[in-house]
């Protein structure tokens, strides 16, 4: 398939000439000088600080909100509650998909989860804000408190939206023919698999600072699509867009908890129209892990129709999900129906009915966490891929292997409709697993003297849509994304692009693709994202979409100027725009070198002296141009399947565990990356993102839970309980790059930002119930595993025997 | 999180910071190496009046030896005492628990005194001043006095300082008999212990017959507690691999008749008893 990766106007014997080498990232230096500028670092003259009053209860009617003794205290410039805001309109909710929550950005009537903010004191400074806002003390009524799924749904359950029948936001059964009738002729295996409540809690939290002058508002806003958040500004203030700046500045992290457009971000932006003075507001880390976005928190019922050599006919069961009060947009339901479209993952299993029911509790809301469904669904089915090994006495890495896909059924459409373009999905297990073996061999070897200890593998194969379409997801916002390329008179180029980065190294990746596409030094190749004044439209950085999207609006810009480029290098060399080459810095007439322009003499002829341009040739050298993925359906087909991403990565990993069977304590002591994300840009950037998503899933599998008591008072509110795994905690990531490249992606490339994190769980798991086999532990079937769990089935184990 | 509004002194005497807190009226707090304090006056669980730093006192940074004690000032860094040959060599308990104490950063900037008098009920070094039966000297403008460490701890966060009184001293005996261990077991590397175990054997010379045992753990309540009968079971006793197992199995016994029955504090308490076994392994001469 090669081929037809190769861009005719370089010529059939394209080889990448810096894709595919490892370099440092041009973002690096800066950000390690501290040179970084976060919203934090955003300070302007006659700036007041904002601190939000929030809700101390998870449900409770509002019936007043005294601001007076605020308002008098010193250093306050102004508080308001709901009814002072008039012009804020509620955020709309764009997608039609689950009930609406019709979310007032500060609480109107009622309060649905502990942190949901009800009143903003605005001071001289953030202590002064905080002081004052102590003094508000709301008049809350309680209500009843539904403080997870099962009460949610249990009969006479209070309502957290009164005019709606039930606590559910979305309910979305399914049906299938074909999986009745695989189940009616079949042996079945079933299990209840559970993820816990974790998020993406970057090192940088939100925080926004806003100013309107001379007409405009400027937002900065530590986000992942500063386009998106305009539209949203403009919507819920009521601006025309043109009068809205919205800038991302640097970025400390995103991992999709900062792919939300927050409530925060209009009432800032609000309060700077009102009080024409900048208004900051840099979110601390109590604010951020009691109501930033959380996500996960579900429970798969899952059932196969097994085969008797284990291989599964057909997947039927339903996905529960809890959304915290839902006051979340993008509504927080879309990681399940993820879930649903990549559940069979790496397999050849025909057919899938797969429910989903999202219900509304008094928890934070729910939404976007890097994986977005995937690690979910990986560790139901390879849990229950591991049961039916089990249960049928065949080892579970052959029940993989009878079902895993082969190049030769490229492109594959699965039972959800996901059509897997290409991908190394056997050849990728094979090598994981033979590495993990090794690692195992080792580790038992390592401590074979410790009677404590006990080693174990697990393994976890998915695959990661990428560049998923954002139309399902948003309900507004489709997939497309933008860039223009523009040459300086001396030859430097300016790509401006509408994905935005969140630090992953986008800006190194834009250069490097450009540098490819045009022959031009990296180093000549300025890049302006995360602008919506400066950088041309688009939706941002998130599902692993900023590679795929920027490198084909890219190829297609790039390709408009090489050729005009071309023409006007022919027309300097007197010769014909087909005898041409194009290398680094410029063309030369083939066969010829020395007969050569660089592209400083073609953009100066463009731009300066253009007497010396051919007659039919206009001045001017740049391009824009708009990708659309291809091949990306915007809504589920007659036959409930979709197709919601234009290429798909794949990967193994395999978990090499240590338990302390006395202290319960796990340590992952080698973990296996074996993945692919077609052709690759940048292996440091792309063994980053492994390694990144690798330890933030090792911290799902062990650590980290947002966990809330009866009352739904949040129990994780630092970092004393919101356990993240630290260096200490992450084992040498053995990582191995696969290439199979997209067919339908210029340059072949595929995401990668997720795919570290959809792993852990599964494998993690798996691993600590292999290493526990003599203890016949139950099936692991939850996370986050804690020593106290490892203890339970050691202990109960001693006491069976 | 932003602390409310304090005053904040900065005396370079001791005489003049124990002035300072008694002026105070009770509503003062002492300011050492913060790794504790500010996140709570940040979450605003602490409202002080005032802040009395003692970064600047040099009485409370001595560490010596004098006879049979090691001396060390309060005002220790963590850090200081972690690296010290002296305290090595005197206390090696100490550098064996320290290394469980949080992280570097934390040990750069935390003191040994004010680890002790915040009595958090999982820190390491209340367990280590029980375990060696230390000696904590505490200040105030109406004198000094000196506190057994079994006198000292009297719940989660709570000792029996006075409020006008600042630890200025950490005493702890020498013993060139004992062989000592420190275990601990945590969710993460530097966490807060979930179980944690101080040791301190004293052997006859040339034997594995025990003259003394001084066990305390962390983990099951909210002061560390001396696992007397595991103690009083090992003495004239050799340790043997049944030794071991019998004072494990004391250590939970004790624990059991004494703290709730939850399976977390259960969990705990077989912790316990596990750290027991492995902490008087390794101390096997």
């Amino acid at each position: 398939m090669e081929h037809s990766l190769i861009d005719p106007s370089l010529g059939e014997a394209w080889r990448p000439r810096v894709i595919g080498v490892r370099s440092t990232r041009r973002e690096d230096d800066a950000i390690l000088r501290g040179e970084g500028q976060y919203v934090a670092d955003v300070r302007l003259p006659r700036m007041v600080e904002a601190c939000f009053v929030r809700s101390q209860l998870a449900h409770a009617r509002l019936l007043g909100v005294p601001l007076e003794e605020a308002r008098a205290a010193d250093g306050v410039v102004a508080a308001y509650a709901a009814d002072d805001l008039d012009g804020v309109a509620a955020v709309p909710d764009l997608h039609k998909g689950g009930r609406p929550v019709a979310t007032y950005p500060l609480a109107r009537d009622r309060v649905r989860y502990v942190g949901a903010p009800i009143a903003v004191v605005v001071a001289a400074d953030r202590y002064a804000a905080e002081d004052a806002a102590e003094l508000v003390v709301p008049d809350l009524e309680p209500l009843p408190v539904v403080a997870g799924m099962d009460e949610a749904l249990a009969p006479g359950a209070e309502l957290l939206y009164p005019d709606w029948p039930d606590n559910m936001l979305i309910d979305a059964p399914a049906s299938n023919p074909d999986v009745a009738e695989a189940f009616a002729g079949l042996r079945s295996v079933g299990g209840s698999y559970t993820i816990q409540r974790v998020g993406g809690v970057p090192m940088e939290t939100r925080g926004v600072v806003a100013d309107y002058r001379n007409g405009r508002l400027t937002v900065w806003t530590s986000t992942q699509y500063p386009h998106i958040v305009r539209t949203m500004l403009h919507y819920v203030l009521g601006l025309p867009e043109g009068q809205i700046r919205v800038i991302a500045p640097d970025v400390g992290g995103g991992f999709g908890t900062k792919a939300q457009i927050y409530v925060e971000e209009y009432i800032i932006a609000s309060l700077a129209l009102r009080l024409r003075r900048p208004v900051r507001w840099i979110e601390d880390r109590y604010e951020h892990l009691v109501t930033a976005a959380q996500a996960r928190d579900v429970r798969f019922q899952l059932e196969a129709a097994v085969r008797d050599d284990g291989s599964i006919q057909a997947l039927r069961g339903q996905i529960l999900h809890d959304l915290g009060s839902g006051e979340m947009y993008p509504p927080g339901f879309n990681p399940s129906f993820v879930a649903v479209g990549m559940l069979t993952g790496a397999y050849r299993i025909p057919h899938q009915q797969i429910g989903v029911r999202c219900v509304v509790t008094n928890k934070t809301p729910a939404g976007a966490y890097r994986g977005f469904g995937m690690p979910e669904c990986t560790f139901a089915l390879e849990r229950l891929i591991d049961k039916i090994g089990g249960e049928l006495g065949i080892d579970p890495l052959d029940v993989r292997r009878r079902m895993l896909l082969d190049p030769g059924e490229m492109p594959y459409v699965t039972a959800s409709g996901a059509r897997l373009d290409s991908g190394s999905h056997r050849e990728a297990f094979e090598r994981a697993v033979s590495e993990g073996e090794r690692l195992t061999e080792r580790a038992r070897a390592r401590w074979a003297d410790n009677p404590d200890v006990r080693i174990g593998m697990g393994v976890a194969t998915y695959t990661e849509g990428t560049a998923a379409n954002y139309f399902f997801t948003s309900g507004h916002w489709t997939n497309q994304d933008s860039c223009d390329v523009r040459f300086d008179p001396d030859g430097g180029v300016t790509v401006g692009v509408g994905v935005s980065t969140t630090g992953q190294g986008l800006h190194t990746m834009v250069a490097t693709v450009a540098a490819e596409a045009l022959g031009v030094p990296i180093d000549n190749v300025r890049v302006v994202m995360g602008d919506t004044d400066t950088s041309p439209h688009g939706l941002g950085g998130f599902a692993s979409r900023s590679t795929v999207v920027a490198a084909g609006a890219i190829h297609k810009a790039a390709g408009e100027v090489r050729e005009k480029g071309a023409r006007i290098a022919a027309h300097l060399l007197e010769a014909a725009p087909e005898d041409l080459e194009l290398v680094e810095g410029g063309f030369h007439v083939r066969g010829t070198p020395h007969r050569g322009v660089s592209w400083g003499d073609v953009a100066r002829a463009a731009l300066v002296r253009t007497v010396d341009l051919p007659p039919d040739v206009e001045p001017g050298l740049e391009a824009k141009a708009v990708f659309v993925p291809p091949g990306v359906a915007h809504a589920v087909g007659e036959d409930g399947r979709l197709n919601a991403c234009p290429t798909y990565a794949n990967a193994t990993h395999v978990a090499v565990v240590k338990v302390d069977v006395r202290t319960g304590i796990v340590a992952v002591v080698d973990y296996v990356a074996v993945h692919d994300c077609g052709r690759v840009i940048n292996p440091l950037i792309v063994a980053g993102q492994v390694h990144g998503g690798v330890a933030q899933g090792i911290g799902g599998a062990l650590y980290e839970d947002f966990g809330y008591d009866d009352l739904a008072q949040p129990q994780s509110t630092s970092f004393m309980a919101y356990l993240i795994p630290t260096a200490s905690e992450i084992p040498p990531i053995h990582a191995e790059e696969m290439e199979s490249p997209a067919p339908e992606i210029p340059f072949g490339v595929k995401g990668v930002g997720e795919g570290g994190i959809i792993g852990p769980p599964a494998a993690i798991a798996g691993a600590v119930e292999a290493a526990l086999a003599e203890f016949d532990p139950p099936e692991l079937t939850a996370t986050p595993i804690t020593p106290q769990d490892v203890h339970a089935i050691v202990t109960a184990a001693g006491r069976a025997s | 999180m932003k602390p409310p509004r304090f005053d904040y002194s900065r005396p370079s005497t001791l005489a003049r910071a124990v002035e300072l807190l008694a002026a105070s009226d009770g509503e003062g707090k002492l300011l050492a190496g913060g790794q504790s304090l500010v996140p709570v006056l940040n979450m605003r669980l602490a409202q002080p009046s005032v802040l009395v730093d003692l970064g600047l006192v040099e009485e409370l940074r001595g560490l010596r030896r004098e006879g049979d004690v090691l001396s060390i000032g309060a005002g220790v860094r963590q850090c200081d005492a972690e690296k010290s040959p002296l305290v090595r060599d005197c206390c090696p308990l100490v550098p064996q628990a320290l290394r469980h104490v949080g992280h570097v950063q934390i040990r750069n900037r935390g003191t040994i005194g004010g680890s002790i008098a915040h009595a958090d009920p999982t820190a390491e070094l209340p367990a280590v001043a029980l375990a060696l039966d230390a000696e904590l000297v505490a200040t105030s403008v109406r004198g000094t006095r000196t506190i057994a460490a079994r006198d000292f701890f009297r719940g989660p966060y709570t000792t029996t300082l006075e409020e006008d009184e600042v630890l200025t001293q950490v005493r702890l005996p020498i013993f060139a008999d004992a062989r000592t261990a420190f275990h601990e077991v945590a969710r993460r590397s530097g966490d807060f212990a979930l179980a944690a175990l101080a040791a301190v054997v004293r052997f006859a010379p040339g034997s594995q017959t025990i003259v003394e045992a001084r066990l305390a753990a962390v983990g099951t309540g909210g002061t560390p507690v001396r696992l007397d009968q595991a103690e009083t079971g090992l003495e004239g006793r050799e340790l043997t691999p049944e030794t071991v197992d019998a004072a494990a199995a004391d250590a939970r016994a004790q624990l059991d008749a004494t703290a709730d029955q939850t399976v977390e504090r259960e969990f705990r308490r077989d912790l316990v008893g596990t750290l027991v076994s492995r902490a008087l392994t390794e101390v096997r001469p």
